[in-house]
């Protein structure tokens, strides 16, 4: 049975409404209650958008709709978007009230799709599931209705890729994360369908999904249903690396395997990668006796509040580049059960010396607890979100917010993953330090 | 008319008043249709009511239980049980930033708002939701030992028919606290503003205490998470003032029945509340205009100290703001007058925002409210603040109501392309800012109230103006997501439809 929940750090499965957002001139329309799309924007859509936020067209369910169904409304929700909103696909996800109800979208979708409409449809009631497991279904659901019938010819082409590395909104940093990725999957030769966002070319990359070589899943866990999908529908093999790369000696690895997965030229992947970890380095290299001097007023250990992902990519980093020990670890991304036995193995071997527990919870209030209750002698540093602003202010320790809510940072281009992404770390964390400093 | 505490689930809005959400004309002519003072009573048919006919397209805006996590969820000593999917909870962003700025506005001690999410998934869909609630009311208990439980419902819990009343009942014996349901399914009312009314309802029937003696120098005023500009006012008066909802204690909840007098700043948050103090423990609604602008302020004034029996302390009060603020506010007219301002926020509270506006100069040919109640619960035509403005301060020409339809914003700014929007709630912010036009988004809902209230507003307008580079910039830069055959269309062609037509 699943438990309370305080402060929330995802949503509800109606949260892969953002998932549509993340796709360029695409706009989803909600079959839902009134306030959905906009509690969910609060939480994961730090800005609209093109056409997120109260741009999204909405049924706002009713009464009449919950007792005689509401699917002649939704029609009309369509067409009025088809006028109104200026998009290339339309995505209905229904929320709690149609899905208990029982409203059949299917026919609806097909009805437009039948009259040349772009519109497909995805079951996203609150109640099934959440949005890192929504995601899935409804890029699944785009591939299934839209991508399908309008795929690209020619057959699968070589060195062609899918990435399905984080999950928009949800990721605050997705944006930059999908950017840096694919700077480095281009750097060593592969031509990449990144998907969402700024470095996607949108529907028509999309069409260009069953045509790939191989796919790529950087995530713990979310995007092996999608690569499965793939798998089974057009034959396409994928390559799992289970964490988000972060920092030189991670990117390097997840190129590396990646190349050897594909059959890449080594010689040009490790010229890459030569390049990428001499500025890196250089970087750190620079500034090594500010690191070290510093040294002492550096966090000793580290709390991680954290989705799989990020947990893992994090520890590996903070662990074997720049020394911080693990405190505890929490993975809240509430993680199907299949999947936590590969996490905890990635903990256990962090390191040869070095071997971490995990907890899988999501219930920030027990998540604090547990933190207040260890002796807290050396000044820690805690990877969370917003939530945890009094908790790290209580410790005196630092936080660095990577999940949501951010609340209290902006988020344009900032990105965690690959080289500069580590890089970026580096700074962040010791902006704080030295916003400590007198 | 009467407001029933009889019965757990509180009287929608519309059932009650008659609530508009889309209507678009001239603000006189939304009075005469309101019929406030022959109508008096709730929603009798009036043509007003008759005309509305939701159209073919909607976006997603507010709910009932948004408005229950806003208030319930800000009484300090209280937790809120959101009894939702996880998803619910994900306003709980919004909310607890406002509580926060709230408290250090107020000078209390910060911290995270209290809201725990029952977590509901397909099972309880299926076999009902009432052992986790239970589970959920022990563990909120035994962290936190509240002194109130609040249990705020969704749509999922309405619709497969959880027994919440009987489970609070049961656990309010148990505590011996107040576990109080209160019913805010988004699906329920047509608009938001139910949800203010759902936990005033509860809040009347399960914390408010009957038999205990007096205050004569207490005050209640209705508000949200303003900054404190009643207290010091009221000082003056020889008043106490004792702020509910947000930002109550119990206690302070508690203490409502005791108290001289209710005040609001907003006849759209307060009508319920302040209406069934007087109606069942006899404490006496001011009823006045909204405190804007020297004239509604004024009328307020006297009221608040006809009832509180201090009528030459307002006098005193009353002469000495207005040689204060009169030069201050002259100054400001002429650095503002000929600016064209437009106004989109909740209802009433627009009302009194146009009034401030037209004090500094400002024209105001539009404004957009979210929701119109044809009339107030007192159904007290002294209330009627819509009509206030009209014949105190002259007749807006396109004033639309829309349930913060995004999409019709475009054209209802184009038709009076103004130089700038007071805009409370997100949502229509970013369209505007798109569009060239800086908004004020205003975050302290007190800003413009009394006399001083001029002042501010007249002064947050000038920097407003100053923004007007970025904006002018960012709208050279993006592409609004609307099509261009519909930005040159009517904004109400798709949202009411003709009487004909909807007979038709």
């Amino acid at each position: 049975m699943s438990k309370v929940i305080e402060q929330p750090r995802y949503s509800c499965a109606l949260g892969a409404q953002q998932t549509v957002v993340a796709i360029k001139r695409a706009v989803p329309v909600l079959h839902s209650g009134p306030g959905c799309c906009n509690k969910i924007t609060s939480l994961i859509g730090q800005g609209e958008s093109y056409a997120g936020g109260s741009t999204i067209p909405c049924t706002n369910s009713n009464e009449r709709d919950v007792v005689f169904g509401g699917v002649e409304k939704l029609r009309s929700v369509v067409n009025g978007a088809l006028q109104v909103v200026d998009a290339d696909l339309y995505v209905i996800l229904t929320g709690c009230t149609a899905s208990i109800v029982g409203d059949d979208i299917d026919s609806v979708a097909q009805e437009f799709r039948d009259a040349g409409k772009p519109v497909v449809c995805a079951e996203t009631g609150g109640f099934k599931t959440n949005n890192y497991r929504s995601h899935e279904v409804v890029v699944n659901s785009v591939i299934d209705q839209y991508v399908d019938a309008h795929r690209a010819e020619g057959g699968v082409q070589k060195r062609l890729v899918n990435v399905f590395a984080t999950v928009p909104y949800q990721d605050p940093y997705w944006n930059g994360n999908l950017a840096e990725i694919k700077r480095v999957l281009e750097g060593i030769g592969l031509k990449v369908n990144i998907l969402f966002g700024q470095e996607s070319e949108g529907l028509p990359e999309w069409k260009t999904i069953p045509n790939a070589e191989f796919n790529i899943v950087a995530s713990s866990w979310v995007g092996l249903g999608i690569a499965k999908h793939l798998k089974q529908k057009y034959g396409t093999p994928y390559f799992h690396f289970p964490y988000l790369p972060v920092g030189g000696v991670e990117t390097s690895r997840f190129l590396r395997q990646t190349a050897e997965f594909a059959g890449l030229d080594k010689n040009r992947v490790e010229a890459f990668i030569d390049s990428e970890e001499k500025k890196f380095y250089s970087f750190l290299e620079r500034m090594a006796d500010f690191l070290l001097e510093f040294r002492y007023g550096l966090p000793r250990r580290f709390y991680s509040i954290l989705d799989a992902s990020y947990a893992i990519g994090f520890a590996k980093y903070l662990v074997n580049e720049l020394g911080v020990v693990p405190a505890r670890q929490f993975i809240v991304d509430d993680t199907p059960e299949e999947f936590r036995g590969e996490i905890r193995g990635e903990f256990a071997h962090l390191t040869e010396r070095r071997s971490v527990s995990v907890e899988f919870e999501t219930d920030g209030g027990i998540i604090q607890q547990r933190i207040r209750q260890d002796e807290n002698k050396t000044r820690a540093l805690i990877l969370g979100s917003g939530w945890d602003r009094d908790l790290a202010k209580d410790l005196n320790a630092d936080l660095l917010i990577l999940g949501v809510p951010v609340e209290y940072r902006l988020i344009l281009n900032c990105g965690y993953a690959g080289y500069r992404g580590g890089l970026r770390v580096i700074e962040d964390i010791y902006d704080r330090v030295l916003d400590t400093y007198r | 008319m009467v407001i029933n505490l009889g019965t757990p689930v509180v009287e929608s809005r519309e059932q009650r008043l008659g609530t508009v959400i889309a209507w678009d004309g001239s603000a006189s002519r939304l009075v005469k249709e309101s019929c406030y003072s022959e109508n008096g009573t709730a929603c009798c048919g009036c043509r007003l009511c008759e005309r509305e006919n939701r159209g073919p397209f909607t976006q997603g805006a507010s709910c009932s239980e948004m408005m229950v996590e806003c208030q319930a969820g800000h009484v300090r000593d209280a937790v809120l049980i959101q009894h939702s999917p996880i998803g619910c909870g994900a306003s709980q962003v919004t909310y607890n930033s406002k509580f926060r700025n709230a408290l250090k506005m107020r000078g209390l001690p910060v911290k995270n708002m209290r809201v725990v999410s029952t977590n509901l998934d397909e099972n309880d869909m299926v076999f009902g939701g009432i052992d986790k609630l239970e589970n959920t009311i022990v563990e909120t208990w035994e962290r936190y030992q509240p002194k109130a439980i609040f249990i705020g419902t969704s749509c999922s819990t309405g619709i497969i028919g959880d027994d919440v009343d009987s489970v609070s009942e049961e656990y309010s014996q148990k505590l011996g606290i107040p576990v109080i349901p209160l019913h805010c399914e988004g699906f329920k009312s047509k608009h938001w503003s139910t949800g203010f009314d759902a936990t005033q309802h509860g809040i009347l029937r399960q914390i408010v205490r009957h038999g205990h003696e007096k205050q004569e120098d207490l005050v209640n005023v209705i508000n949200l998470w303003g900054s404190d500009v009643f207290r010091p006012m009221l000082a003056e008066l020889g008043l106490r003032v004792n702020y509910v909802v947000d930002l109550a204690t119990v206690s302070d909840l508690a203490q409502m029945s005791e108290a001289a007098a209710t005040v609001g700043f907003c006849n759209t948050l307060s009508s319920y509340l302040a209406t069934a103090l007087e109606q069942e423990f006899g404490v006496p609604q001011v009823k006045a205009p909204q405190p804007y602008g020297f004239a509604g302020t004024d009328a307020w004034l006297r009221e608040l100290g006809r009832v509180t029996h201090r009528e030459t302390k307002v006098e005193t009060y009353i002469e000495k703001e207005h040689r204060r603020v009169k030069p201050l506010v002259e100054e400001l007219r002429a650095r503002l007058s000929g600016v064209k301002g437009y106004v989109a926020t909740g209802s009433a509270y627009s009302h009194g925002l146009i009034a401030v506006l037209r004090e500094l100069g400002i024209r105001v040919d539009g404004s957009l409210v979210f929701h119109h109640d044809p009339v107030y619960d007192s159904g007290d035509p002294k209330q009627d603040s819509l009509a206030y403005l009209v014949e105190n301060y002259g007749d807006v020409a396109h004033f639309s109501v829309s349930n913060r339809q995004q999409y019709q914003f475009y054209g209802l700014l184009k038709r009076v392309n103004p130089d700038f929007i007071l805009i409370r709630h997100n949502g229509l912010a970013p369209l505007a800012a798109r569009m060239g036009i800086p908004a004020a988004p205003l975050g302290d809902e007190h800003l413009a109230v009394g006399y001083q209230g001029m002042v501010n507003l007249g002064e947050s307008i000038r920097d407003i103006l100053a923004h007007k580079k970025f904006h002018r910039d960012l709208a050279e830069h993006v592409t609004l997501p609307y099509k261009k055959s519909w930005l040159e269309s009517d904004p109400y062609s798709l949202s009411i439809q003709t009487s004909a037509a909807g007979e038709a």
